[in-house]
């Protein structure tokens, strides 16, 4: 017999999967998030937010709730909506101690399952609850259990607080929460059960008429008079009256001091505030609830960002976080971020783009991200796409991001094409990865622009006219003695005159191609020093973002744009529209 | 004195605290009023005391009064029918789970076998069972079998703390030879896991009563246990009387003795109050006319013929000829005289013929009663053919010696034709059966096995011979639950000619 009790598998509650059908906006969405951290991303509207709504609404802590059309699936409150969750629970959230008990299930890759009891394992046991919220069709709201011999009991509002859900919701009512209304988090945090009643009290007794000016009383005695005459209630008096939706314990809210004046902690700004609500809450019992943080940045710089967020990471809570913000998706670093579609689809963004969410975290923010494979193509693409859009692409929702390498961009474009956040990828052919480049393309279609062959320089240089050479190589700023002086080093010459570079070269295209590119001496066994100076070579030429927007200046100022017209145009017309744009026949 | 160490031990912090309880010495007490002094300390769980019979639950509820929030007393099967009836879809098993248990022979048993592989192979859960009932009590454990012994173990392993409180001396050996040795084997292995082994040795019963005779029968119990034999030559204890006599009947389970002894016999049978003892069922049957009938059969809370005829009558509605097969073993398990040669065949046959052939007399009486279950081939229809046969007997001359052992069972038998479907019938029957208590008459002749957790103030037990008390541990263990049950006084009938190894004459 072993000496030690066996010990409950898991510590914090947390939810293996959540579905939801006819909630607000969401008709069907079934979703297996992680453990820990989970990032919701997406564009405005899709359904983070309602995602974030129902999994508080499983979990919450009151029963008190007002439910309106506008909560139930296009307004069908009829057909009722629900809300459920198979979660991994510790056993000290008295799930198991209601009068009635309540049965595990066992958790399978697909979802909750029956025990096998032909399963000769010993395997440890992954058991899981099953529990749900519905709205009724006459909108009432029910928790409850679903045992495993499909009967169904009431999901107390006691086992739901142990459990615990700390919610920073994304609007400005998270003052609620430092007020003592019943059912917030501050009420939960003092659990003094009688202290409302024994204020109402004593704010009732306040002497409200004795502080009126004489006037006042005399206006209220005349009054007094009206009512007595039409046997009206008299004997008026004022006093501190509750009502309807508010009560007058709702006045009462958490102050600080500062600068040694009280001060209500709602006047502080709105990060603070937000902050403040989110200790309150996490300071009730429930030992790791689950968290929820609606749009994390609001109300905080980015520094402050990055602490919650790495405060969040840390704790061994399960958390639900929606964002916009760059600096909050760079400091998740550890956590599984999720794009939710305009569909209302939820994909899983693969641990295979933590590099890129590192580099350039508003890749997953945009609308659409296009991923190019290094600064020339970042310069070329964010012209191109301006040219045909008339202005800044950031209007549009369009981020251009740089992949950081020919096989980097591929990962990140693999990672990224099935997880419903739209991206378009601009690439070279390096003759590498035919496969994984063809497949990806199966999946983008026009939004994925790979050169049949080569590179930018490959495919634009070899249609310049001899009259458009000097133009070609000429820098914005007119000059072209960098750019000259690395074809006369591949030529040896110490001339870097044009005619003389044309002369002693045989190609001069090819000359310029190479150099552009930074392509090593044929000869393998050239010099390192050699080696080292002709691969910076490119530098000289397009290799920056500033020398890709440039490359394509020239492209439309030489009028080059026929010769490349039909593989790009597609592209710059799929990337239209994705963001709702009509497609258009030319670009100039 | 034990009594303090017992209660120490109880609410001590050890996981597995083994008590070995001999009956009168004051278990149910000690259970209860540890459980009164832990409830109110056990935060959102519950002490659980699990017991064999509803008349335990009763007890143990009696003494726990306003505390069931806190304090659930139920039987293991109970807990068993729960833990099955929540994963009755991977067990394959009905929604009606007790319904299930009862029609099927060793039922029960078979549920008990479930549980017992769902909770050791899928241990979280038990983990939630053991949070719900983060202490279980355990009464009269000896009689839980292999699978409910591993059920209450899998609770432990999940970090509930057990109470077991068990007399290995009343063990009911009815298994095989290998199910009783796993049995003494479960007992050791109990014993060497417990963090605290302590024994009640104080006979509370009798202390106001007859102490001598308390003192004499736990001496006698630790005899028995040892291996020993019962000393009945010396100082005997008051309250005990050993009376010898030989049982001269020729039949295997028949008694009877000589006039000059049986005289000391029918004294103490008019005492107020007695309870006679004795090995087997038809022994039983014997005693009874032994006694001139004047000792009513006390047949227990369970109703084997009973239950085996509700079953019945659910498996054949609509075949008569089967009914009346079923409906003729029933009466053999109740009553005698009614044999087949003489009454049975041809009740059967003229099932199976619809009652058509005109007759006369007996016979004619006999199809009346078939026609019953012909016209309503099922557990109603049984249910008339048994009513007619009370009538018969209590009016027919031809019919005088069909007597009626079992008067409760054949009774309810008959109340089964009162409800729609013969299993909630049963069930209903044996629910209010257990609500109502059966009263004890104050004079009873029972086997020894039904005679479990009775007192009775005087005690027959007989015949104390070889045939009935062989040196088995069987033996030892029916022969002290006999002794346990008398409060004032205890007779032994005890034979010279075959003398029972257990005693030293």
């Amino acid at each position: 017999m072993p000496e030690d009790p066996h010990q409950p598998a898991h510590v914090a509650p947390y939810i293996r999967h959540l579905s939801i059908n006819r909630f607000r906006g969401i008709e069907a969405l079934s979703w297996f998030p992680d453990k820990g951290m989970n990032v919701l991303l997406g564009g405005g509207d899709v359904g983070k937010s309602t995602i974030l709504d129902a999994i508080a609404m499983l979990l919450s802590p009151t029963n008190a709730a007002t439910l309106s059309d506008a909560d139930y699936w296009q307004r069908r409150h009829e057909d009722g909506f629900e809300i459920a969750a198979a979660m991994a629970l510790p056993l000290n959230c008295g799930i198991v101690e209601q009068r009635k008990a309540s049965w595990p299930w066992e958790w399978s890759a697909d979802g909750p399952k029956l025990p096998d009891l032909e399963a000769n394992d010993g395997q440890p046991l992954d058991p899981v609850f099953c529990v749900r919220v519905c709205g009724t069709p006459d909108f009432e709201l029910q928790h409850e259990i679903c045992q495993p011999d499909d009967s169904v009991d009431h999901f107390p509002v006691s086992v739901r607080r142990n459990i615990g859900v700390v919610r920073l919701g994304g609007d400005d009512r998270n003052d609620r929460d430092l007020r003592l209304i019943q059912g917030s988090a501050l009420d939960r945090l003092l659990g003094d059960k009688t202290l409302r009643s024994r204020l109402a009290d004593k704010i009732g007794e306040t002497d409200v008429h004795g502080q009126l000016k004489e006037s006042a009383k005399t206006a209220l005695g005349d009054l007094d008079e009206r009512f007595h005459k039409r046997t009206l209630p008299s004997q008026l008096s004022l006093g501190l009256v509750g009502g309807p939706g508010f009560s007058l314990n709702a006045l009462i809210g958490l102050t600080a001091t500062k600068d040694g004046t009280m001060l209500p902690m709602a006047s502080w700004g709105a990060g603070t505030r937000r902050l403040a609500a989110l200790e309150v809450a996490a300071a009730h019992h429930a030992e790791h609830p689950i968290m929820i943080v609606d749009e994390i940045e609001r109300g905080l710089e980015s520094y402050r960002q990055r602490i919650l967020v790495e405060e969040l990471l840390a704790s061994p809570s399960q958390v639900f976080v929606t964002t916009h913000s760059a600096a909050a998706v760079h400091a998740a670093a550890t956590a599984t971020l999720w794009y939710v579609d305009a569909g209302g689809k939820i994909g899983r963004l693969p641990a295979s783009v933590a590099a890129q969410q590192k580099r350039d975290p508003e890749t997953f923010l945009a609308r659409v991200a296009v991923i190019a494979e290094g600064a020339t193509e970042v310069g070329f693409v964010t012209n191109l796409l301006t040219r045909s859009l008339g202005e800044d692409l950031r209007r549009h929702g369009i981020w251009v991001s740089d992949g950081g390498s020919n096989s980097e961009a591929l990962t990140v474009l693999r990672g990224l094409a099935t997880s419903g956040l739209k991206v378009a990828g601009f690439a070279d052919n390096e003759g590498t990865q035919q496969g994984l480049w063809q497949q990806t393309k199966d999946q983008l279609g026009d939004l994925l622009m790979r050169w049949a062959d080569g590179c930018l320089e490959t495919n634009i240089i070899p249609h310049l006219q001899d009259h458009q050479l000097e133009a070609f190589i000429a820098e914005p700023d007119g000059d072209s003695g960098e750019r000259l002086r690395t074809l006369a080093d591949r030529l040896n010459l110490e001339d870097k005159s044009l005619a003389a570079i044309i002369a002693a070269s045989d190609d001069i295209r090819a000359l310029m191609i190479a150099a552009a590119c930074g392509t090593a001496p044929a000869d393998p066994n050239a010099p390192e020093a050699q080696k080292k100076a002709w691969k910076k070579h490119g530098q000289r030429w397009f290799k920056s973002a500033a020398g890709g927007a440039e490359l394509a200046d020239k492209l439309f100022g030489l009028g080059l744009w026929p010769h490349v017209a039909p593989q790009l145009l597609p592209f710059v017309n799929a990337v239209r529209r994705a963001v709702g744009l009509e497609a258009v026949q030319v670009v100039v | 004195m034990s009594d303090e160490t017992v209660a120490e031990a109880l609410r001590s912090a050890a996981r597995l605290v083994v008590v070995e309880a001999p009956g009168g010495c004051g278990k149910t007490y000690q259970g209860a009023s540890y459980a009164c002094d832990i409830a109110t300390a056990l935060g959102d769980g519950r002490l659980l005391i699990l017991t064999h019979t509803n008349a335990a639950c009763d007890v143990f509820a009696g003494r726990t009064r306003g505390l069931s929030r806190r304090v659930e007393i139920r039987t293991i099967d109970g807990l068993i029918i729960e833990i099955a009836g929540a994963y009755r879809h991977p067990l394959a098993l009905p929604e009606d789970i007790g319904a299930w248990a009862r029609r099927r022979p060793k039922g029960y048993d078979l549920l008990g076998e479930m549980v017992a592989r769902l909770l050791t192979r899928h241990p979280g859960i038990a983990d939630c069972v053991a949070r719900r009932y983060p202490i279980v009590v355990c009464d009269e454990h000896q009689d839980a079998s292999a699978d409910q012994h591993a059920i209450v173990m899998a609770l432990h392993r999940s970090g509930a703390q057990l109470r077991v409180f068990a007399d290995p001396m009343q063990m009911i050996f009815t298994g095989t030879q290998a199910q009783t040795a796993a049995a003494e084997q479960r007992w050791a292995e109990l014993k060497t896991a417990a963090d605290r082994f302590e024994e009640l040795d104080q006979p509370h019963r009798w202390a106001n009563i007859q102490p001598e005779l308390g003192a004499w029968i736990l001496t006698a119990r630790a005899t028995l246990r040892d291996g020993g034999k019962i000393d009945l030559t010396g100082n005997l204890p008051a309250g005990l009387t050993v009376h010898f006599a030989e049982n001269s009947s020729p039949q295997r389970t028949g008694f009877r003795v000589a006039a000059q002894e049986s005289q000391a016999i029918y004294a103490r049978a008019n005492a107020p109050s007695l309870l006679v003892l004795t090995g087997q069922n038809d022994r039983v049957t014997a005693l009874r006319a032994f006694f001139n009938r004047r000792l009513p059969i006390w047949e227990g809370h369970v109703r084997e013929g009973l239950s085996t005829l509700a079953a019945h009558c659910m498996a054949h509605q609509g075949n008569a000829e089967a009914l009346a097969r079923g409906t003729l073993t029933f009466i053999g398990s109740v009553a005698s005289g009614f044999s087949p040669s003489a009454f049975g065949n041809r009740f059967v046959l003229e099932a199976q013929q619809g009652c058509v052939k005109p007759c006369n007399g007996k016979p004619q009486h006999l199809q009346a009663m078939a026609r019953h279950i012909v016209e309503c081939p099922d557990h109603r229809g049984v249910a008339r053919a048994l009513d007619y046969l009370r009538g018969l007997a209590a009016n027919e001359a031809a019919f005088a010696e069909v007597r009626v052992h079992h008067g409760r069972e054949f009774a309810e038998a008959i109340q089964l034709g009162q409800f729609e479907n013969a299993d909630d019938g049963f069930a209903e029957i044996a629910r209010r059966r257990t609500h109502a208590r059966p009263q004890l008459p104050m004079k009873a002749i029972s086997t020894i096995h039904k005679a479990k957790g009775l007192e009775f103030e005087n005690v027959m037990v007989l015949p104390c011979d070889a045939d009935n008390f062989s040196n088995t541990k069987a033996s030892r263990a029916r022969l002290y639950v006999a002794l346990s049950r008398a409060t004032r006084s205890l007779m032994l009938i005890v034979s010279k000619e075959k003398p029972s190894p257990l005693f030293n004459l």
